[in-house]
């Protein structure tokens, strides 16, 4: 377990200062945004900045690959078996989660809070009444989309390029198929249940509360599954080169 | 058993074949040399043993313990690498940090008096290291590991004449403080052929041989003179190779030294690792 704690230490600390410098680079170019908007029309209104945390995304998304690339090298030339690198990507993914989501929740409130045009992803969907709940539906939601593109890196680098564009085509096939399903093939009824469903797996009841612990818990489930899909793969994943 | 030992192992990619059904051990306290030529299956070897890859066939024990997927085996093996596996962005004294972290048997001050020796700039990131000095960090790191079996793959590359000898200097050193195994693979044969107690020779993914090196060297001679007189000295011998120019021959035999008839205008001379190696592998070879 020394070792474990070890190896999840390397992971966090050595991508720690990178969330920092994302930052620094995300508020400079708001601030830089919000300069030109005020001198060019007089007010700060018109800026256009809601949702910061898309940005957020974009960065877990790319550590969910990176994760993978950098890491695995690093830490199969040191010994580590994949169990181990995967136990420590995981952890990887849920620190920087839980500190992004924390500082997207924070400035997010604080933004709206300064301006009302604001809007933050959370505050958008759900509302400005949890401060709380927000940081564990952002953690979610980061964790849920690291995981997503390390499972597809994690594919890409099993199947090789080529099988992986043949799965990107099927994957499209099946999603193009779904669309001709639910506008021909399945019923109203079905339709209209399967509609209830995705909103109360989202939180939105039938009788119109919002029920915060369900988009958690679905988010949580899918990540699951696809942590058990990435240790699937990575389980038989070679050093490639 | 303390050894690697290498169980009936067979690796293939697609339909070429890198490793066929290979079987021997690489025994505690020695110095191998390790020796194959490009594509011989090599470095497939020396990934399955640190676990970069996986056998199709057969199995790979080191002290007894599964080398696959095992953190049991962690501080027991090393494998410096040819290929760069660390993390470029990091500087080499961070690494130095981390590795003594994931180590029990790193010795960082040892590490950092090798880097010295070396001249290597602990304050840069690996990236912006010369290929010289990123070889030189890896083999650092290795022989600041005190860890029963230590394989290096292609130590010296990129590194100059000067900074070779340091490292066979430093490696033997460390060889006689602490008894451990390694394993040297390399090109350069005759830079290591004073080191090494014992090699092991790998074709098309079979094992050619693994004996010890003067007893090979005692084995492996030259005869040279009148083709007439050489095919007739070499009947019955173990030819691995020949080569002629004129009316004159050279013939490679790997065997008993029979002694030369009396007035014969035959020579025998000693052959010398590299030539044996190119000799016994040269056939079909790429």
């Amino acid at each position: 377990m020394k070792k474990l704690k070890t190896v999840i230490q390397y992971e966090c600390l050595t991508s720690f200062k990178y969330i920092w410098i994302f930052y620094a680079i995300q508020y400079a170019c708001v601030a830089l945004i919000t300069l030109i908007v005020a001198i060019s029309v007089g007010s700060t209104e018109q800026v256009g900045t809601n949702c910061l945390e898309i940005n957020s995304l974009i960065y877990v998304g790319i550590l969910g690959v990176l994760g993978f690339h950098e890491d695995f090298k690093m830490l199969i030339q040191n010994g580590f078996t994949r169990r181990y690198i995967f136990l420590a990507t995981f952890s990887l993914f849920a620190f920087i989660s839980a500190i992004m989501a924390l500082v997207d929740t924070v400035v997010g409130n604080l933004l709206h809070a300064l301006s009302e045009n604001y809007f933050s992803m959370y505050g958008g969907i759900y509302g400005y009444g949890n401060v709380f709940a927000n940081w564990v539906w952002l953690f979610c939601v980061y964790l849920f989309v690291c995981s997503l593109f390390y499972l597809g890196v994690l594919v890409i680098n099993r199947m090789g390029k080529t099988v992986s564009l043949f799965l990107g085509v099927i994957l499209a096939g099946i999603v193009l198929l779904l669309v001709a399903l639910f506008r021909f093939v399945l019923s109203g009824e079905v339709l209209s249940r399967l509609g209830k469903l995705a909103l109360n797996a989202m939180g939105f009841m039938g009788d119109g509360s919002i029920n915060l612990l369900f988009p958690v818990l679905t988010f949580l489930l899918v990540t699951v599954l696809l942590g058990l899909g990435s240790y699937a793969v990575i389980r038989r994943t070679e050093l490639r080169g | 058993m303390n050894a690697i030992q290498i169980e009936n192992v067979t690796k293939k990619y697609g339909n070429v074949t890198a490793l066929d059904n290979v079987s021997f051990s690489f025994e505690f306290g020695k110095i191998y040399g390790f020796l194959g030529r490009n594509g011989a299956g090599k470095s497939t070897l020396i990934n399955l043993i640190a676990n970069r890859i996986f056998t199709d066939e057969g199995r790979i024990l080191i002290d007894g313990l599964p080398a696959q997927e095992n953190m049991e085996v962690h501080e027991k093996i090393f494998c410096m690498s040819e290929a760069d596996l660390y993390d470029t962005s990091l500087k080499i004294r961070d690494h130095f940090k981390w590795i003594d972290r994931f180590y029990d048997s790193f010795d960082r001050e040892k590490a950092f008096r090798i880097a010295e020796q070396f001249h290597l700039d602990t304050g840069k990131k690996f990236k912006a290291l010369s290929k010289g000095y990123q070889s030189i960090f890896k083999l650092t790191v290795a022989l600041a590991l005190h860890v029963p079996y230590v394989i290096f793959d292609e130590p010296v590359l990129g590194l100059d004449a000067n900074h070779r000898e340091l490292f066979y200097d430093l490696l033997l050193q460390d060889f006689e403080s602490q008894e451990r195994t390694i394993i040297i693979a390399t090109h350069l044969i005759e830079e290591v052929a004073n080191i090494i107690e014992e090699v092991v020779l790998i074709d098309r993914g079979k094992v050619l041989l693994q004996e010890n090196v003067d007893a090979l060297l005692e084995k492996g001679y030259c005869v040279s003179g009148l083709a007439s007189e050489v095919d007739g000295y070499c009947q019955g011998k173990n030819v691995i190779g020949r080569d002629e120019l004129g009316g004159l021959k050279l013939a490679y035999i790997l065997g008993e030294k029979d002694p030369l008839p009396q007035n014969s205008r035959l020579q025998l001379s000693a052959m010398n690792l590299q030539k044996l190696f190119v000799k016994l592998t040269e056939k079909g070879g790429n």
